[in-house]
């Protein structure tokens, strides 16, 4: 608890000396104690909303998600304005109800904003599956494109580089 | 060299502003809040990144640099999660859960 508290203390306060371009102010000493300020306050909120777990992450895993992410946000923003471009639209908007073997909690709410930035999918909230399995319910902007498929790899990567384990609620 | 990272910047900058045209032109055209809700948070993000990444060569670096692609990742993490609570906030009725499903 102690030294997830320092290391995202540490890590926020790099932030903040980051995003102040500090040493550019007149008072340094004041500059100073609020960024302190504001790294403590943002530690304490990170801990309470995201409470450390003990778990290991593989790295090899995890760069390939982050690779995957970075070229499927390409993907997407070309899917989307090729959309808005073309001169008749070609749309299939509706509904998809994604089995998700994810736990609930920020595991979950990773997976939701990853997937809203991967083509043609927007998470839209939770509710289970015909079967009552837990799931989430995405907006499509085409149900022709394989979106479920995509899904599934997004989710089988993420399990790996995180290790959850599957639920069965 | 340097006419060559000024022409980098040009180029990202440009596709950059063409993606935000796009997402634009996606919130004007498109049919519902959903779609345009795709429309807004995935071309304006590869917009904005384009963009961060043509001012790269003109930054200081490290710091200003840094200091950029600090501000597309907490671009990208608040168009994700605007994206998905506006999603929920305007989505119709719960859908019938069987699989796949058109409003």
């Amino acid at each position: 608890m102690t030294a997830s508290a320092l290391v995202r203390g540490t890590a926020f306060f790099g932030c903040w000396l980051l995003l102040t371009h500090f040493g550019t102010g007149a008072d340094l000493a004041a500059d100073l104690l609020v960024g302190l300020a504001s790294a403590a306050a943002a530690t304490w909120v990170s801990l309470r909303l995201l409470p450390s777990a003990p778990g290991r992450v593989r790295y090899g895993a995890l760069g390939r998600l982050l690779w995957r992410f970075l070229w499927q946000s390409i993907v997407a923003g070309i899917d989307v304005a090729r959309r808005a471009f073309a001169p008749r639209l070609s749309l299939q908007p509706g509904y998809l109800v994604f089995p998700v073997r994810i736990p609930p909690g920020p595991g979950r709410a990773l997976f939701g904003a990853f997937t809203s930035l991967v083509p043609g999918t927007l998470p839209v909230g939770s509710g289970p599956t015909a079967g009552g399995r837990a799931a989430l319910v995405y907006h499509c902007l085409d149900l022709r494109q394989p979106v479920a498929a995509g899904l599934a790899r997004d989710q089988a990567l993420m399990i790996e580089a995180y290790g959850e384990d599957e639920t069965d609620d | 060299m340097s006419l060559a990272l000024s022409l980098f910047t040009i180029v990202c900058v440009s596709l950059g502003a063409v993606f935000f045209l796009a997402g634009t032109l996606g919130l004007l055209r498109f049919p519902d809040t959903l779609t345009r809700l795709h429309a807004l948070t995935k071309a304006d993000n590869l917009g904005l990144g384009l963009v961060v990444l043509g001012l790269l060569p003109q930054v200081d670096w490290p710091l200003g640099a840094l200091k950029l692609i600090a501000v597309w990742l907490l671009a990208l993490l608040a168009g994700a999660t605007v994206g998905q609570v506006l999603g929920s906030a305007v989505r119709p009725p719960p859908v019938s859960g069987a699989g796949e499903s058109t409003p």
